[in-house]
């Protein structure tokens, strides 16, 4: 088992998710947009698929199957793109128009 | 900088780190040997799959008509093509052959065309490949002969002999001991089927249709004479280990069965002894030909698995990568029930064996009757000419390896599975079939032959670097 199995990395990766969580809150803070429930799980929805998507090219590459790696990567890819233009207009939502 | 500016670098270069951190996890799961689940633990942990919640009172197989034993002399294709080569003469034809097969050619002529074909035709050319192209395949074959190297002595005495206790020292009693509770034996004798080096255990009561009505021989029983099923064998205890992974991916010329087989079969001889320490019966059926039964109907009714589209079984937990043994027994067990976690339903639309299979061996079509039951039939003589059509070792393994379901146990191909098992609309397996066919493509089917049959002697992916003999050896 590396450090990237175990459950340090998990642990590590933990911090970083509630430090993202407050980064983006005073970020859509100082632009005025509100974050109702539902854009938070909006979000974390999206953060998944992207997460998956990396995960996905990262494990098929490690399993030497590039060819899986490079479609999911584009396939996945193209989804999460997609999906975050969408996002980022249901985000913005209630912001107030003179900021 | 101040603290909401800092709070906010701080959360995007999260961002950042976090993302590289999944796609070196994700390259590490791909990647870890502890995916490569089976056989390295002793604990019984990797038997994961909740079977109970998938339970179902009958198997997936259906009894569509009047049921028959299989005939071990010519319903197991090695034993009745050994037979078929050994006696065959040109000048007598099928007249010179022992009576049984007579029966069993005049029955099915097709197959005795097959027969010859492979003795004729598929030897002489295979012999002529082998000068030429067997270096390549030096290593796979000394390592799969190795693997098969050590083994219990064969069992050649009859059940009434071979299967019971013998006295005790000192003595000491063969009587059966009094175990508390059947329910407490299962438990015990599958935990202790785990620690001899299972990696999956099942327990089903013996459905007489799965012995063979005429015996194998060198197990103890009278050639041509029909077996008369014993009274002491009425539960089944099934062990499986997988075979290597690496190679396994590598078939049809690098992967072996060998190393699986040896493994179940000295874990079958070793739960056998167990149970006769306790003073009941029991005797080991393992493979490769050491069978008084069929083996994967006994291992489904067990419930470790349902049968695929490519006749083999399939288990949640090593996909078809299992090589199983029996142990038929009569100490008071309780067995399990067949699962159902939608097999039945994904082989409908996959068909990625059939389209993968060299030989053609593995039907496009819905399952039909064998012997009164309802299931998929693949044609055998083709399949085992193809055995001896690629100059790796021997078999072939194709259909195993390409199946989706035999993948490594990663967060990808679990959570796939997941999907699969708890989809009753059938929509994911439409998905994951389409997903994995241009995902995971293999080569033209007609590549895996040798070169005298049109062939270039491919595997379905590369072998593992420790089996690249080029790397090793000059040649
Ligand atoms: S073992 Fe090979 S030839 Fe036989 S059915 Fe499977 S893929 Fe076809
Ligand atoms: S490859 Fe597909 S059709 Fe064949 S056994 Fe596996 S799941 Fe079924």
């Amino acid at each position: 088992m590396s450090f990237f199995n175990s459950g340090l990395f998990w642990f590590i990766q933990g911090i970083f998710v509630c430090l993202i969580v407050v980064g983006f809150k005073i970020w859509m803070e100082d632009r005025e947009i509100p974050m109702p429930f539902w854009k938070w799980l909006l979000l974390g929805i999206w953060v998944l698929l992207f997460g998956f998507t990396i995960a996905f090219v990262g494990t098929n590459l490690g399993e030497k199957e590039p060819q899986a790696a490079l479609l999911g990567g584009i396939v996945f890819g193209l989804i999460a793109i997609i999906t975050a233009v969408g996002l980022w207009r249901l985000l913005l939502i209630g912001k107030n128009p003179k900021k | 900088m101040n603290r909401r500016q800092f709070l906010k670098t701080t959360g995007a270069a999260s961002a950042a780190l976090g993302s590289v951190g999944l796609g070196f996890f994700g390259y590490e799961a791909g990647r870890d040997p502890e995916s490569y689940t089976g056989w390295e633990l002793h604990e019984g942990a990797l038997q994961t799959f909740n079977r109970k919640r998938y339970a179902k009172d009958q198997p997936h197989y259906k009894r569509v008509g009047t049921t028959s034993r299989p005939d071990a002399r010519t319903d197991v294709i090695f034993y009745r093509r050994g037979d078929f080569m050994r006696n065959w003469k040109d000048e007598t034809g099928i007249e010179g052959l022992p009576e049984h097969l007579q029966a069993y050619y005049k029955k099915y002529p097709d197959v005795l065309e097959q027969d010859i074909y492979q003795m004729k035709e598929v030897f002489p050319k295979m012999r002529v490949d082998y000068q030429k192209y067997r270096d390549k395949f030096i290593l796979a074959s000394a390592w799969s002969n190795a693997m098969g190297a050590v083994s219990p002595q064969p069992i050649n005495q009859p059940p009434e002999e071979s299967d019971f206790p013998r006295k005790r020292r000192f003595g000491g009693t063969t009587e059966p001991l009094k175990m508390k509770s059947p329910e407490k034996t299962s438990k015990l004798i599958k935990q202790i089927a785990h620690q001899l080096g299972s990696t999956l255990v099942g327990i089903a009561k013996l459905n007489p249709d799965w012995v063979y009505s005429y015996p194998m021989r060198g197990r103890g029983f009278e050639p041509d004479k029909p077996v008369a099923i014993p009274e002491h064998w009425q539960y089944a205890v099934v062990v499986g280990t997988p075979m290597s992974w690496d190679p396994m991916y590598a078939n049809p010329n690098f992967g072996t069965s060998n190393d699986a087989y040896s493994r179940s079969r000295i874990v079958a001889f070793r739960v056998a002894s167990f149970i006769k320490q306790l003073g009941y019966a029991a005797r080991p059926h393992t493979p490769g030909t050491s069978y008084d039964l069929m083996v994967p109907p006994i291992a489904i009714d067990a419930g470790l698995g349902e049968q695929g589209r490519h006749g083999v079984m399939i288990t949640p937990e090593l996909g078809c990568n299992i090589r199983p043994a029996i142990i038929t027994t009569n100490i008071p067990l309780v067995p399990d029930k067949p699962i159902d976690f939608g097999v039945q339903s994904f082989c409908k639309t996959c068909k990625i064996c059939a389209e993968q299979c060299p030989s053609g061996a593995i039907p496009f079509g819905d399952r039909v009757e064998v012997r009164g039951y309802q299931r998929y039939k693949i044609d055998t003589e083709k399949c085992h000419t193809f055995w001896n059509q690629n100059l790796g070792n021997m078999g072939c393994r194709i259909c195993i390896a390409v199946c989706p379901y035999t993948r490594k146990a990663n967060w990808l191909h679990k959570a796939a599975l997941q999907v699969s098992a708890n989809d009753p609309t059938g929509i994911s397996h439409s998905v994951l079939t389409g997903l994995q066919k241009r995902f995971y493509p293999g080569p033209d089917p007609q590549k895996y032959y040798s070169p005298s049959f049109g062939g270039e002697n491919a595997s379905f992916r590369k072998p593992p670097w420790w089996l690249r003999a080029e790397d090793f050896i000059e040649f």
